[in-house]
């Protein structure tokens, strides 16, 4: 009897496996397959397994001692972010700030201070429902993965959208993100990007709906390239391609952004939980792009409505 | 005056229990262990409604390590608790009426031997249908969850003939208010730590608002005598009415006397969610008429509150809400009636503002529409009608007069926020921003007809320190810091002379609760009435040690000084040492009562005008608030920290309810069920302005001095919210919290081109 007992009470607590690198990490969760899970923060599991929502697995690969997957780089073309970075690490992060100030709006909105100082960039992605999400989306960012065999990198975009059909790999480990530079063009001469994120409450709050877009104008105002891309709550995060395409090559105006409006009504498919309606999430998912947008472009000044600033 | 760190000077201390606190140094209650403890859990119901079949526990107490397993059949008292009427099992029989009901509970080694003890008992369940709406709970159809049927408490007011007043009326407004299922979200969650004593006492440590009130009815479960329990009970992490109740009491204290043990039980919040009270969430109707001079003739009020499983103290709440809906204004013909129903829905319970924060929001919701149908100014319409300082009260009842209905509405009459409301500056066209302003009377006590007693003890003690004994709790409103404060200046002692006792029943007096915003008030008249025997025992005592008479010596810092206060003559010390005999004294009387019989009428009132300023993102229908100006007229300021912090504690409380909070539930179900989902306000919904301007003035003569203010800085801000919000977006709210849906709008920059395809 006793023994069955301490085989119990064994089973509430997990062990924790400490690979040296990565190779070493992805054989343990091949070998342990759905017994083990990574954690790098482990923020986000620990309230899954407290909630019910995951039961606790027999053994926790804990990614954090691997060395080389912490810290931020800029490269010619891009910053090369560790998957394992602190999200108050990327947020105070100089070349962040200033190349991709969105991602630091997306960081900032992230759950509290002395969650962002353990949770991981990383770890914000691989969740599927992160903040962070819709701004790699728009900026296109690639994911590199470890795979066991040769690192694989795949556009933000394509990974989310992959996600909608079905569950990545669970022994795919996330190694880096590369965060495009933009830089405006003799062809782009004007580039925007915005990043809002809706919950029910000014701060540490889950997410009712995250927006993000990204884009440049050309040198006649009209829409030179555009990435819309929205989330939220358990909402896969992905690209709103119709309202996309609705504004390439665009100027944009009231009648445009009436019909961007009303494609992401239609084209915004949020999961629903009891605490907003679909028809609330994709209303100010549309509200949110749009004004964004009415902003962003000269606006319709021709009818005598002064435009505010930015 | 305005209350800030400035206008206070000197009187703005920080609080002797402030820096443990803020540093995490102090050690709470549910903080304590004891060599050999034992860890005890609760087996709760996984049912809203069910019928228990049969527990068996034979598992569970095969492993070694658990050490007690107790059912109903353990109870040696009254298997029931309640503080008025104990209706609630503290262990189950037969059956569950909610998912936080307690079947069973285990005392073991380690908190994972208890765990796997609980998943070890078996509960036989037959599940019976969910009572969850409070309107068909009434019908005769609904399940009866009580013997006497689904009806708590059902009672009604009225005055002058409402039918007839209605048919001369101009203007009718007629609207149904609903408010949420709040939780107190106290911080440090119920708990405690239960030792059996030799000679077989037991010593309880775990918070609540009133220590005699948990010994009284433990000794009652236990079959024990009173004073075979000691009550520890201060400090604690946080109440706001939600432990004056028992929660886990019941369970370590049967659990250390089967064991013989220490015995620990420290709710998890998860835990805390499921079992802890909430604010009763109610549905008011109200019918209200006005005159063509907007005189109101009529007012028409039904209230349906869901009190859930069990009564605890649903029927006060009830009476506090139809006193309250009745307020400050003046009627020629009033008609209220009230019904508290059981349903399966928790346990609906006492919570800062009793009843009183769901009354004002709508009450001040008729104020408002009535005075727009008229064209009126509201706070104009609000004085029109208001009750002046000799009117009865509510309920027809004698109070105590003072101006402070119209003192309050002066002070928010000329107060910038309200005179500037018409300027509405925004930054973008879908941000609104509007004003709105409401006016609260709110009773303190707990009202004619219910044992209030009051009272406290001044000692010095053998070690020379001036003890200062009373029967109230610390859950963080100040009381502590108030009463140092109330000792310096009123007795002219030094803050190291004192030494404050509460939270203890071997040591303390009964001095009845700390609620209902009673307690400064009554350790200030307790100070009154001891003041001058003590004083003059100390003088006396010392004139005969110095030979020098007691016109020559003066009370002060340290002890006892000669006349012009230039020589401390003797210490405090010595002076005990040198005492013929103990110098002790206790006073004890009842809080202030109406002289007319009504049960629960209140006969002190505090009165408070509150004004906000919002501002609403169209595009998404989130509201902000951005200004708060609170007036009121509670007497003299004893502690201004301590004022300001209940003003802005209350408020932020009354923010939550406003926008974000509710216990949602289905069929029985709580939803939210931890922190990450019922979401109270965090610093930045909170960081907006507030000024709190306190009226200090009292009539000539008047002898309650400070009137209570742990309650009226949540009731006024909910309404002002409501009425800020359609100054800003024209729609009007019944139902909080504020579901932002209801207030986002298509930017208006589309809608002309969505209008013209």
């Amino acid at each position: 009897m006793a023994s069955e007992h301490e085989n119990m009470l064994m089973s509430m607590s997990p062990s924790v496996l400490h690979p040296r690198d990565m190779t070493e990490a992805w054989t343990f969760k091949k070998l342990l397959d759905s017994d083990a899970v990574y954690v790098a923060g482990g923020t986000l599991l620990r309230t899954q397994w407290e909630s019910g929502q995951a039961a606790m697995p027999k053994h926790l690969i804990d990614l954090s001692s691997i060395p080389g997957l912490k810290g931020i780089e800029k490269e010619e073309h891009s910053l090369a972010i560790g998957a394992l970075t602190p999200l108050s690490e990327c947020r105070k992060d100089e070349h962040i700030r200033l190349h991709c100030p969105m991602l630091v709006d997306a960081i900032r909105s992230i759950a509290a201070i002395s969650v962002r100082n353990v949770a991981t960039i990383g770890g914000n992605i691989v969740s599927r429902v992160g903040d962070c999400l819709p701004v790699f989306i728009v900026c296109q960012a690639d994911f590199e993965w470890n795979t066991g065999l040769s690192p694989m990198t795949e556009d933000a975009s394509e990974w989310t959208e992959r996600l909608q059909a079905q569950l990545p790999k669970a022994s795919h480990l996330l190694t880096r993100i590369h965060l495009p530079l933009f830089k405006t063009t003799e062809i782009v001469p004007r580039r925007f990007g915005a990043f809002h994120k809706v919950g029910r409450r000014e701060a540490f709050t889950p997410s009712l709906i995250t927006v993000a877009l990204n884009g440049g104008l050309k040198a006649d105002g009209t829409v030179g390239e555009i990435r819309v891309a929205a989330g939220g709550g358990q909402t896969i995060p992905h690209r709103l391609f119709a309202a996309e395409k609705l504004m390439k090559g665009q100027q944009i105006n009231r009648e445009l952004l009436a019909a961007v409006h009303q494609t992401i009504v239609d084209g915004y498919k949020p999961k629903p939980d009891p605490f907003a309606t679909e028809a609330y999430r994709k209303k100010t998912a549309a509200n949110l792009i749009v004004a964004e947008l009415w902003k962003i472009a000269a606006g319709p000044s021709d009818e005598g409505r002064e435009r505010d600033d930015p | 005056m305005i209350l800030n760190r400035t206008t206070s000077g000197g009187r703005w201390r920080i609080r002797p229990d402030g820096p443990d606190k803020v540093t995490g140094k102090l050690a709470y209650l549910t903080d304590m262990s004891r060599e050999g403890m034992l860890i005890g859990r609760v087996l709760r119901s996984p049912h809203p409604h069910a019928g228990i079949v049969a527990i068996h526990t034979d598992n569970a107490r095969k492993i070694p390590g658990v050490h007690a397993v107790i059912t109903h059949a353990d109870v040696p008292g009254l298997n029931r608790f309640g503080i008025v009427n104990p209706d609630q099992p503290v262990l189950c029989e037969d059956r569950v009426r909610f998912i936080g009901d307690a079947v069973a509970a285990v005392a073991a080694e380690t908190p994972e031997l208890a765990a796997l003890a609980l998943e070890s008992i078996e509960v036989e369940y037959v599940l019976l249908p969910v009572v969850d709406d409070p309107v068909q709970a009434q019908s005769k159809l609904s399940p009866k969850l009580h013997p006497g049927g689904n009806v708590l408490h059902r009672t009604q007011y009225g005055e002058g003939k409402v039918e007839k007043e209605f048919s001369g009326c101009k203007h009718i407004v007629e609207e149904t208010y609903m408010t949420p299922r709040q939780m107190h979200t106290y911080m440090e969650t119920e708990g405690g730590l239960f030792i059996p004593e030799e000679g077989g006492r037991l010593t309880v440590y775990s918070p609540t608002q009133h220590g005699y009130k948990d010994r009284m009815q433990l000794a009652r479960i236990l079959g024990l005598p009173e004073f075979n329990i000691r009550v520890v009970s201060s400090p604690i992490g946080g109440s706001f009415g939600g432990k004056d109740e028992l929660n886990v009491q019941p369970y370590g204290a049967l659990l250390a006397l089967v064991t013989g043990k220490p015995v620990k039980i420290h709710h998890s919040r998860w835990e805390s969610v499921r079992a802890g009270l909430k604010r009763h969430p109610m549905t008011i109707k109200m019918r209200t008429g006005v005159d063509g001079e907007g005189r109101i003739l009529a007012h028409r009020v039904s209230i349906i509150a869901d009190t859930g499983a069990y009564a605890t103290l649903g029927a006060e709440v009830l009476n506090f809400c139809v006193e309250h809906v009745i307020g400050p204004y003046r009627y020629e013909s009033v008609e209220v009636e009230g019904v508290s129903v059981y349903t399966n829905n928790g346990v609906s319970g006492e919570f800062r503002g009793f009843g009183g924060n769901q009354a004002i929001f709508a009450l001040e919701g008729q104020m408002d529409r009535l005075a727009e149908r008229l064209g009126m100014d509201p706070w104009e319409f609000r004085l029109l009608n208001m009750r002046k300082p000799e009117d009865p009260g509510p309920l027809g009842q004698e109070i105590v007069r003072t101006d402070g209905a119209k003192q309050v509405w002066d002070a928010l009459a000329v107060n910038p926020l309200w005179l500037q409301r018409q300027e509405t500056s925004k930054s973008e066209h879908w941000i609104r921003r509007g004003t709105g302003a409401a006016f609260v009377m709110h009773g303190s006590g707990l009202g004619f007809g219910i044992p209030d007693p009051a009272g406290g003890m001044l000692a010095l003690a053998a070690d020379g320190k001036i003890e200062a004994i009373f029967g109230y709790e610390e859950f963080g409103q100040g009381l502590i810091a108030t009463l140092e404060l109330m000792l310096i200046e009123q007795f002219g002692f030094g803050a190291d002379d004192v030494r404050i006792v509460i939270g203890d029943t071997d040591l303390v007096p009964h001095s009845g609760s700390s609620t209902a915003s009673r307690a400064t008030g009554m350790m200030w008249k307790s100070l009154q009435k001891l003041r001058g025997p003590f004083l003059n025992r100390l003088l006396k005592e010392a004139s005969s040690l110095l030979s020098i008479p007691t016109e020559s010596l003066r009370v002060g810092i340290g002890g006892i000084w000669n006349d012009t206060q230039d020589h401390l003559l003797l210490t405090y010390g010595q002076l005990a040492q040198g005492a013929t005999e103990e110098i002790i004294y206790q006073t004890h009387f009842p809080f202030p009562a109406s002289p007319t019989k009504r049960i629960g009428a209140h006969y002190l009132y505090t009165y408070a005008a509150v004004a906000v300023q919002v501002e609403v993102n169209m595009l998404t229908g989130r509201v902000k608030l951005l200004k708060q100006v609170h007036a009121v007229a509670a007497g003299p300021v004893m502690n201004p920290q301590g004022f300001l912090g209940q003003i802005e504690g209350g408020s932020g409380m009354a923010v939550g309810f406003a926008l974000t909070e509710d216990s949602d539930m289905d069929k029985g179900v709580y939803l939210t069920r931890n922190l990450d989902t019922y979401l109270i306000p965090s610093w930045a919904d909170l960081n907006g302005e507030i000024e709190v301007q306190a009226i200090e003035d009292l009539p000539e003569g008047d002898e309650h001095g400070p009137r209570g203010v742990g309650e009226i800085g949540s009731v006024g801000i909910a309404p002002a919210i409501a009425e800020a919000v359609y100054q800003a977006t024209g729609k009007r709210l019944n139902k909080l919290p504020i579901d932002p849906e209801l207030l986002q709008e298509v930017p208006e920059f589309l809608t002309k081109a969505v209008d013209g395809r």
